[in-house]
């Protein structure tokens, strides 16, 4: 695991030396901060609220906006970590080096990952403006974004599996793609299919959207946690026998 | 776990410890295609290895087995003492190794570039900056340290390459191809620092071209198809060119026919043919010499057709050996069956 660090230093470095990085960090807050501005301006207009709906809760649970977001970072984000480099052929110094394929696979996950925290570090103000102007739950607020990370991380976790199971970048960022709008679409389907049946049952519990609104009430449900863990664990294991079938392939 | 490593490395018989590297019965099969096929030899220390082959022959597989990138099918790889597959770890970090075409994280700069290396490969914190000076001295690469990768030249890539190679010290560096694309003059600096390399490491480079390990190497490795061929010394390969070519090629200023007449008979020689060239009075007569003839006697063969030619008339202009460059030795080794030679 000796690797882990000077790999992941790399990663973080190539991330924020090529504009790729800033492209999306600036498309990402310019959505959010949008998506702040028109829900505060639609609260501040209805006085009495009877919901139990806040600011907060309407930014991270209850709106499309979040996954969409995703759907268009996560597979520019995760693209190139292996298929570029089987592609450019640098993997072979890579695994000249004494690493082995889970320090590699880590550390190109947790570079990625961070990045993502980083994105979302300056949203972090939006919950400052709420807390001075009126009241905010801090513990919601904790729960809000441990779903984000939850997402995004099983999310990225898909991403760079589907990178390291082709050589080409299109290819990974198609499948990428693919495969969160599979579970986009299983989601909706919560609200499409009877109540009671075996398919509603899978829906709901894949629903992202259901998810997010029981973490942006403060909910911390374990199945929702297990679930994103097996998500994140399941594709890192896949990547990690994948580095491992090119040397015996 | 490491103690027991280390004793077990050290335990090794002396004869074993000359040998840094040693490959039994060494096949790699992707899906049906063999790529090697039961390769096995052994590099002692400080040798520099010329791992020839024409192109597809199997030479860039071969060195990733070695270098730890692919597994064997079958097969053993040692290397400093360490099993590439068990130890593999170990064995790595005995090895440098440049990939063809120098593949490079092309976005970082050449000193940031080899101090990632330099940590990846376990170098220790203090002395990583000593060894990136190091090896960028050592490859020629101090002018361009603050370059980005991307900017460079492929010669000056190629020598990035090597400075990674190199840049941890170890004990073995192996280059695939480290003159392919380079223009004469790039090629000759290449292997300058290949023949510097020699000095302070074993080094295994592969090529397809064959004046580049005449230039070079001390041993060569003939690969074709996947098999090893031929293997040993240099001067080995270079006597075995003298015996498969025993014979001369002289100019001569003259008439063919006399030219022949005066070479056959004199004792030593099994036969003479004369053919003209481009300038109309100057022909060139190949004097083949008898097989039992040892190296004195087709010396001393040599100057009884130069004094019968002059004898009779004829003017010598050059004597050269006709035996050919390593070049006709390689193609017969190669084409040792018919299909390839037709391939």
């Amino acid at each position: 695991m000796k690797a882990f660090w000077p790999i992941y230093k790399r990663e973080l470095f190539v991330f924020f030396a090529t504009p790729l990085a800033w492209v999306l960090v600036v498309v990402f807050l310019v959505v959010q901060g949008m998506h702040f501005f028109l829900l505060v301006d639609h609260f501040s207009r209805e006085v009495d609220v009877a919901s139990d709906e806040t600011p907060m809760s309407a930014f991270f649970g209850n709106t499309v906006l979040l996954y969409l977001v995703l759907l268009v970072l996560v597979p520019p984000m995760t693209m190139r970590m292996f298929a570029e480099e089987r592609r450019s052929g640098t993997i072979e110094s890579l695994m000249s080096a004494p690493v082995s394929s889970a320090a590699v696979v880590l550390a190109k996950y947790a570079a990625v990952v961070t990045t993502y925290v980083a994105m979302w570090l300056p949203t972090a103000l939006y919950l400052v403006i709420l807390g001075r102007t009126g009241s905010l739950d801090w513990r919601t607020a904790a729960s809000a974004y441990l779903g984000v990370l939850l997402v995004g991380a099983a999310y990225l976790a898909i991403g760079l599996c589907a990178s390291a199971l082709t050589q080409s970048q299109f290819l990974a960022m198609v499948w990428t793609a693919l495969v969160l709008l599979v579970f986009f679409v299983l989601g909706i389907g919560e609200f499409v299919t009877r109540e009671g049946t075996v398919m509603n049952a899978i829906c709901a519990h894949v629903s992202v959207w259901s998810h997010m609104n029981d973490f942006a009430s403060g909910m911390v449900d374990s199945r929702h946690v297990i679930f994103y863990a097996t998500l994140i664990a399941l594709p890192l294991f896949v990547s990690t026998r994948a580095v491992d079938a090119w040397r015996w392939g | 776990m490491l103690l027991r490593r280390g004793r077990r490395a050290s335990l090794l018989p002396a004869r074993y410890k000359a040998l840094v590297i040693r490959v039994a019965h060494l096949t790699k099969r992707y899906g049906a295609h063999l790529a090697v096929d039961d390769v096995s030899f052994e590099v002692g220390r400080g040798e520099v290895v010329g791992l020839l082959g024409p192109n597809g022959a199997g030479k860039t597989t071969l060195l990733r087995t070695l270098a730890g990138v692919l597994g064997p099918t079958a097969g053993e790889i040692t290397v400093a003492g360490y099993d590439a597959v068990r130890d593999s770890f170990e064995a790595r970090r005995h090895i440098g190794y440049m990939p063809e075409a120098a593949a490079l994280y092309v976005e970082m700069r050449v000193v940031e570039y080899l101090r990632f290396r330099a940590e990846l490969k376990r170098v220790p914190r203090g002395s990583r900056r000593a060894y990136v000076d190091e090896a960028m001295a050592r490859a020629g690469v101090i002018d361009v340290a603050n370059k980005c990768i991307a900017h460079l030249s492929k010669g000056y890539r190629q020598r990035v390459g090597i400075a990674d190679a190199i840049v941890a010290r170890p004990p073995v560096v192996i280059l695939d191809e480290p003159t392919a694309g380079l223009d004469p003059n790039q090629i000759r600096h290449a292997r300058a620092l290949v023949r510097e390399l020699g000095r302070s490491h074993t080094v295994i480079v592969s090529t397809h071209i064959l004046s580049e390990v005449e230039a070079c190497a001390t041993h060569v490795l003939l690969l074709h198809r996947g098999k090893l061929v031929a293997r040993g010394p240099m001067a080995a390969l270079a006597s075995l060119r003298h015996e498969r070519g025993a014979s001369v090629d002289l100019m001569v200023r003259g008439e063919a026919d006399r030219a022949e007449a005066a070479a056959r008979g004199i004792r030593g020689v099994q036969s003479a043919s004369a053919h003209g060239s481009e300038d109309a009075d100057v022909i060139t007569l190949r004097v083949t010499f008898a097989a039992d003839a040892d190296a004195g006697a087709r010396a001393s063969a040599t100057e009884d057709v130069v004094t019968a030619l002059v004898a009779s008339g004829l003017g010598v202009r050059e004597v050269r050996p006709a035996a050919g460059s390593l070049e006709e030795v390689f193609a017969q080794l190669t084409a040792a069956d018919p299909a390839s030679a037709a391939a």
